[in-house]
């Protein structure tokens, strides 16, 4: 079962998301798939709501917009209904010149119109664009409700926000499993900052780092086998990787007078990305996964810190420049750095979708705290939390 | 006959890796590392791979000491040095602490909320360390201090002011028997 995850997420990152030298440039608002829905007939009330959906996910795609039966260039036909006790979505999506591009029955719970919406739209998607969809995909964030923080999950358009801890104390760093079914983070539940595990469908968490000291930032390996975290057990902060079956610990960094956090795999696990203030500020650094020295890619701004490291290779991290958190963008090899935000507010604790083009991202004006999406291909960005309260550390699912 | 047993033992190897996928089964392949060092906690009886919520080898919050406390030690903006006034403070624990030798303590590191997140934490983590190792260098075991940091998540003045974070930027000692 473990085997067959990896090898997807290894067909995944080879096949899927590769290089891709055909991504053409699309410019804010032009250059989209237009696409008409009106030939999709609705008539149940879960159907009104399949369609408003999956227009949304359309949209969210980034590919798509919204156009007129005369303009749209992606015809979607069909009909959503139910039928004994089934949501039945039959459809025809064709180009205008009548090449078809997906030709299917997806069937779901009638009470469940939003999860099958997500999935045609990522069908749809695919189909027409040969990219990833992101609609099915879900958001892990920490709470901050008259005072008292907790976790909650939404879908990848903002909807069906569910709290999925009531322990009332701090809680941090969310991150999704390899097969996106859990979610790693950091709790006070115990009394002391330790590493658990929550399983999604079974409800059951583990405790799985509690050493003494600081058990924190845990980010799971893309084969889903190990951890690297950051522990304080050896008398100051480092990084370490773990391995989530036999518990066995390895040292990653070792640095004796500075503090090290935010651990992030690279998408082939072989290299990590963590923030070190060895230079006196906090500051970028690379390593193999197996240890050594970490090498600095971070030259500007006076602190680089919250990296995540894209399905494409790009790592992107908060960097504090003229006074405020902006989002970067970082390569490797050959060394480079892009700031992707201008506004003169905090852009922090940035997570990749896993389609390499849309970036989940804190964004802090006048001590609020709100969820934004950002386009890196140019969209404007969108608000995902409207509720009251603070809503930050979001991460974006691996899949 | 044949099939019911091929079936059988098909059913048996899918509930065997279905028990090894959740977790349920995991056996434990040798000791956990526990390569701490010899000034650090005393780690005997932690069960790293224990599924509830006991504070196994930690200091449980029910031997918390309450009608003791001490000033917290402040520091200044993204350091963990330990300046020269605030050294008093952590001489009259390790005092104290002489004097009451079932005494153990945790130190809990706190920041103010400028910086992120997760740089706090270890930032936090860093303070309660010094002032561990300030103890340590005043004659107390560190097998009776422990660290907790709590990063910019406890403050105690929730304003957004220097004075707010100059407040917030502490060591504090809880004392525990």
């Amino acid at each position: 079962m473990r085997l067959v995850c990896g090898l997807l997420g290894v067909l995944m990152f080879t096949g899927v998301w590769s290089p891709a030298a055909d991504i053409e440039i699309v410019k804010p608002g032009g250059d989209k798939y237009l696409f008409d829905l009106s030939g999709l007939s609705a008539g149940a009330v879960a159907g009104s709501e399949f369609k408003q959906t999956l227009s949304r996910d359309l949209e969210l795609s980034g590919w798509f917009k919204a156009g007129g039966v005369t303009t749209a260039s992606v015809l979607v036909k069909g009909a959503v209904e139910v039928s004994g006790g089934t949501l039945m979505a039959t459809c025809m999506v064709r180009r205008r010149d009548g090449h078809s591009y997906l030709n299917r029955v997806f069937s779901g719970k009638p009470d469940k119109s939003r999860v099958l919406a997500h999935v045609v739209a990522d069908a749809i998607v695919k189909a027409v664009t040969g990219k990833p969809g992101i609609a099915s995909t879900r958001i892990v964030m920490v709470g901050s409700r008259g005072g008292t923080k907790d976790l909650y999950v939404c879908d990848a358009d903002g909807g069906n926000l569910l709290q999925i801890t009531h322990d009332k104390k701090p809680c941090l760093f969310p991150k999704w499993s390899a097969d996106a079914r859990g979610i790693v983070y950091t709790s006070y539940v115990g009394g002391f900052p330790d590493v658990y595990h929550i399983d999604l469908v079974s409800g059951r968490r583990r405790r799985i780092a509690a050493f003494p000291g600081l058990n924190a930032g845990a980010d799971v390996s893309p084969d889903g086998r190990e951890i690297v975290l950051t522990l304080s057990k050896d008398g100051n902060p480092d990084v370490y990787t773990m391995n989530l079956r036999t518990r066995r610990i390895k040292r990653v960094t070792r640095t004796q007078h500075a503090a090290e956090a935010s651990p992030t795999w690279s998408p082939d696990g072989r290299r990590i990305v963590y923030v070190s203030d060895r230079s006196g500020s906090p500051q970028l650094y690379v390593v193999s996964r197996d240890g050594g020295r970490g090498q600095r890619i971070s030259f500007h701004g006076s602190e680089n810190v919250s990296p995540d490291w894209g399905p494409d290779g790009r790592i992107v991290c908060s960097s504090r420049r003229n006074g405020r958190y902006q989002l970067v963008l970082y390569t490797v090899q050959p060394q480079a750095e892009l700031q992707i935000t201008g506004e003169y507010v905090d852009h922090e604790t940035p997570s990749w979708a896993p389609d390499g083009r849309h970036i989940l991202f804190t964004k802090t004006q006048n001590y609020r705290s709100d969820l934004y999406v950002l386009d890196t291909k140019g969209d404007p960005q969108i608000r995902l939390t409207r509720l009251q309260g603070d809503w930050y550390s979001g991460a974006w699912s691996t899949r | 006959m044949f099939r019911f047993i091929r079936w059988m033992a098909m059913s048996l190897c899918l509930m065997i890796c279905l028990l090894a996928v959740s977790g349920c089964g995991v056996t434990r392949r040798g000791k956990p590392d526990a390569g701490f060092e010899d000034d650090l906690l005393s780690v005997e009886g932690v069960d790293q791979l224990a599924g509830d919520y006991a504070l196994a080898g930690r200091f449980g919050e029910d031997n918390r000491i309450t009608d003791v406390q001490f000033p917290p030690v402040a520091f200044q903006y993204d350091s963990f040095q330990i300046a020269g006034s605030e050294t008093a403070k952590i001489t009259s624990v390790a005092e104290y602490m002489r004097r009451n030798a079932d005494i153990r303590l945790v130190i809990e590191g706190h920041c103010d909320e400028r910086g992120s997140r997760e740089y706090n934490l270890s930032l936090g983590e860093h303070r309660a360390l010094a002032v561990r190792a300030y103890l340590i260098g005043l004659g107390i075991e560190g097998s009776r201090i422990q660290t907790r940091s709590y990063g910019e998540e406890m403050p105690v003045d929730a304003r957004h002011s220097p004075d707010a974070y100059r407040t917030n930027r502490r060591g504090e000692f809880a004392l525990y028997r």
